[in-house]
């Protein structure tokens, strides 16, 4: 049962931070009246995955490797721009929380609704396909045992509290706080994410390089341990990495991280003479 | 504002579509004519019912009866080359592998605990 609750565990974590974050954000700058948006882009996606997982389990045909690789590797570089998206757009905020200005702030938050919608779906959908497939395959085991459905199902719960427990913690943060070490936080799970991608889009061959590793820890950090599927689950990290991912991750996370901490350490750049009543979609993206 | 509210919309669309579409799109063969392959997975074997298949689609269903998550591989003849692989069976769960397989040689592997080369076998198909 361990093992199925660990791999319930890494299935879920990374989404349930980045929502626990977005929520906690918007939270902050009052914006809770767009939590629905977040929740409508987990549901869809929850839904999606569930309904295309079981239609592959048990219907007649399964899906190719290659295909399920594609899709697991488009959707998670697609995921890694919104995320990216997320930061600068957090950053922005933290500007102009640092010029005290109020009324820019729910400017900035203000930006795309529909982009919320997306941005949650992304986060719960990019690895939900894989998860269905593992949460249906449990789920059909329990003719012989019901220790894999309920491991399963309780990793995945322990995730959900984990991202309600950053959520928690982050009301309590300074706002200044919150937003550089939320947005550095981000900015190291989207190269894990991308680097993610690009093994996946590699052990599908659309990418060279699947067996050109950069190094293998795998004897120190097992990725069937607790702490490997931590690190795997939050930072997405691998222990035997191909050179291909670490050069993605370190193109990714050292400029995104230089410009963040600019960004977050500048005062605001355009203090115009009258803050303007926000609308709710001014600065729609 | 119109033009970036119809890109999110397009995008969100090719979110629902993309992996219907990828289903329907399947080359995994279906599983009437399919030759059917069992595989058990422990802490130290990889067992399968039959090392060798007439070409075209074959399904092995990977049934891990080890303590510790396991993975399923199939190679190509060289040994790396990754042909079809499917990952994340918990101990006690099957998951299916439907590959279509050409005349020739394959490496099967099955990983126990996700890591290393994992336990090697033949698999010939004529």
């Amino acid at each position: 049962m361990f093992a199925n609750f660990l791999i319930g565990l890494r299935e879920g974590l990374e989404a349930s931070l980045v929502v626990g974050i977005l929520v906690a954000y918007l939270a902050r700058t009052h914006r809770r009246d767009l939590l629905p948006k977040v929740w409508l882009g987990v549901g869809f996606a929850v839904a999606v995955s569930l309904a295309a997982g079981a239609a592959l389990t048990f219907g007649p045909r399964g899906l190719s490797f290659e295909a399920q690789e594609m899709i697991g590797g488009t959707l998670s570089i697609v995921a890694v721009g919104f995320v990216t998206w997320m930061i600068f757009w957090m950053a922005r905020t933290s500007r102009a929380l640092r010029s005290e200005l109020e009324g820019r702030m729910a400017v900035a938050v203000a930006a795309g609704g529909t982009s919320l919608v997306l941005l949650s779906a992304l986060a719960v959908g990019r690895e939900g396909l894989e998860t269905a497939l593992f949460v249906w395959a449990a789920a059909q085991a329990t003719g012989s045992s019901t220790s894999p459905i309920i491991g399963a199902l309780l990793g995945l719960a322990v995730a959900v509290v984990l991202g309600i427990g950053v959520y928690k913690g982050a009301l309590h943060l300074n706002l200044a706080t919150f937003f550089r070490w939320t947005g550095a936080a981000l900015v190291v799970v989207a190269g894990g994410v991308l680097a993610y991608g690009i093994h996946d889009l590699q052990e599908a061959r659309f990418l060279p390089g699947l067996n050109t590793i950069a190094f293998d820890v795998s004897d120190t950090i097992p990725p069937g341990s607790w702490y490997g599927t931590l690190l795997k689950g939050t930072v997405n990290f691998s222990p035997r990495t191909t050179v291909l991912e670490a050069i993605a991750w370190t193109c990714y996370v050292v400029p995104v991280l230089f410009l963040f901490w600019r960004s977050v350490r500048t005062p605001a750049p355009r203090p115009t003479s009258k803050p303007t009543h926000p609308t709710p979609d001014a600065v729609s993206v | 504002m119109t033009i970036a509210r119809f890109r999110a919309g397009a995008l969100a669309a090719s979110v629902l579509v993309f992996p219907a579409l990828a289903a329907c799109s399947s080359d995994g063969g279906s599983s009437e004519n399919a030759t059917a392959v069992a595989v058990t997975s422990t802490a130290d074997a990889c067992e399968l019912s039959a090392t060798t298949a007439p070409a075209g689609p074959v399904t092995f269903t990977v049934r891990n009866d080890g303590n510790e998550t396991t993975e399923f591989y199939v190679y190509e003849e060289d040994g790396t080359t990754i042909v079809s692989e499917v990952e994340n069976i918990g101990p006690g769960t099957s998951r299916e592998l439907s590959v279509d397989l050409e005349a020739g040689t394959y490496e099967t592997a099955c990983k126990p605990g996700q890591a290393g080369d994992g336990i090697r076998g033949d698999f010939t198909v004529s």
